[in-house]
């Protein structure tokens, strides 16, 4: 309801602003069919039944020119996985303020990630969507002021691109209630040079992230000698920060990617999460084919360390080193991919990853996912 | 054997041999307004065909034109002056389309179409066979 008067809204300020300006449409779609290898398998959430709707979304994109180096684009994009539910993506407004400087203000993309900017959009990456293991924050948009900043070096051309705002999608984490993530401010920087690109990006935000599955706990711990330990269960206006380093190598028919990632939430009850991943493949005519290795680790210390045990609180001991011991993971994957280019706007991809879970061999899962990615 | 077989080969091996010439002198001409005294580098002619570059050295405004997708002309170009092939330039500008960064070059039909526009207007910056051009524009470099 609150999307459809969204909606609305935006579809009114379009055609108010189509009295001047032409529109541009632009869209793209993935159409995804995964399955795991065996039955008892589960991995990013496909299960070993063909499913078309989990990996699959479509995207529209609206922009107009408003003149004096305005314009404002809206992209819309509804997830199977979501049940087709359509969410802006993007909705900003954008200045032109001269050749090198562009302002965005509205909803766009955290620059997280090396393919943060056009991460929905499969037809523009080697594979059918980013490394799942590095790809993984629990949100990709905000709302609020970006300023891209381009200039070049001699034979180097850099971004620079600043954000500052907040989000408070409705995240559900585990049995909780809306997530918010305030002041989330950070930059990112990328150089390219011919065939050479290399990134950079430090992002962090105040987390309010209510577990209501904790609150007995939090209570618990605030009536002992030890209130900090209920401090450290509480997420609330805590600093989470966010560092990513990335390259790129795109030579003749060679491609090499990789990304690392380390997530650090310090006084929250959630773990830290560092990710890598190395990515190689090789163009021969309309096809590429590469593969990728990845590693992610969670870790997270035990926040009761300094309370002594055999003193009557391990009943609360016990459960607070159950919920942060279980967000302790260590994975890796491999995925082996073809993209093959075999239409102008099209291009069809398989993939399969098999997935160890070092922790839990319980987990371990082989995942064929296979694309049809298009752009129109 | 037969002698139909022989003239099929015959033939095939003939188109063959045209084809391969037509690649060779299918020249690319890259042209501008005869009033731009610009300074192009080959980088440059690249740069302004990516969106990376906005600008010619006498401060002008650059703005790029490109023949329709799948053009034999445009592939040449792509091939030679940008060094990718028209898909990779296609998943590049999309990267761009969708994160507001940047639009593609206007398309044309043909290069009659193309060579009225750079001959009218001297922002524009394009490319046509070499064998179409006209004394209305000028000739920056032939690839």
């Amino acid at each position: 309801m609150k999307n459809l008067k969204k909606t609305l809204l935006f579809t009114s300020m379009f055609v108010a602003a189509s009295a001047q300006a032409e529109i541009t449409l632009n869209g793209f779609a993935s159409i995804v069919a995964g399955t795991t290898t065996s039955s008892d398998e589960a991995l990013y959430g496909f299960e070993n039944d063909f499913d078309f709707s989990q990996g699959s979304l479509l995207a529209l994109q609206a922009s107009s020119d408003l003149g004096e180096g305005f314009s404002v684009t809206a992209q819309i994009l509804s997830r199977g996985a979501e049940d087709w539910d359509t969410n802006f993506e993007w909705a900003y407004v954008a200045y032109e303020a001269n050749d090198n400087l562009r302002i965005l203000a509205g909803r766009q993309r955290v620059p997280f990630y090396m393919f943060s900017d056009f991460l929905d959009v499969s037809y523009a990456y080697a594979w059918i969507t980013p490394p799942t293991g590095v790809y993984d924050l629990v949100f990709d948009t905000f709302d609020g002021l970006g300023a891209i900043y381009n200039t070049s070096v001699g034979e180097f051309d850099t971004t620079l691109h600043l954000v500052y705002g907040g989000n408070n999608s409705e995240l559900a984490i585990g049995e909780g209630s809306d997530a918010e993530f305030k002041n989330l401010a950070g930059a990112a920087l990328t150089v390219t040079r011919d065939w050479l690109t290399l990134r950079a990006a430090y992002l962090q935000t105040e987390l309010n992230v209510p577990v209501d599955a904790l609150v007995p706990l939090i209570n618990g711990w605030r009536s002992t000698p030890f209130p900090g330990v209920a401090d450290d269960l509480e997420t609330s206006k805590d600093i989470g920060s966010f560092i990513e380093l990335g390259f790129q190598l795109d030579f003749e028919n060679i491609i090499v990617v990789g990304e690392f990632t380390q997530l650090t939430l310090d006084d929250m009850p959630f773990s830290d999460d560092d990710s890598f991943y190395v990515m190689a493949g090789y163009r021969f005519d309309n096809m590429l084919a590469h593969i990728t290795y990845g590693e992610d680790e969670n870790s997270k210390d035990r926040i009761t360390d300094g309370v002594p045990v055999g003193v009557g609180l391990d009943a609360l001991i016990d459960p607070t080193n159950a919920f942060t011991d279980s967000q302790i993971s260590e994975s890796n994957y491999v995925t082996l991919g073809l993209r093959w280019d075999f239409h102008d706007s099209a291009a069809l991809k398989f993939e399969y990853t098999s997935y160890s879970d070092d922790l839990n061999s319980n987990n371990d899962a082989g995942l064929f996912r296979t694309a049809l990615v298009t752009v129109f | 054997m037969n002698i139909f077989q022989r003239k099929t080969m015959k033939l095939a091996l003939l188109f063959t041999l045209l084809s391969s010439t037509v690649a060779v002198y299918a020249d690319v001409a890259v042209v501008v307004n005869p009033s731009n005294n610009s300074e192009i580098s080959d980088q440059d002619i690249a740069r302004i065909f990516l969106g990376k570059l906005k600008k010619f050295s006498n401060g002008d405004k650059a703005v790029a034109l490109n023949l329709k997708f799948g053009s034999e002309t445009r592939n040449d170009f792509e091939k030679k002056v940008l060094n990718k092939s028209s898909r990779q330039i296609k998943a590049y500008w999309s990267k761009l389309v969708f994160s507001g960064k940047g639009k593609p070059p206007p398309e044309l039909v043909s290069d009659k179409d193309i060579l009225a526009l750079v001959s009218a207007d001297s922002n524009v910056i394009a490319y046509v066979d070499a064998a179409s051009v006209d004394a209305s524009v000028k000739v920056i470099k032939t690839f």
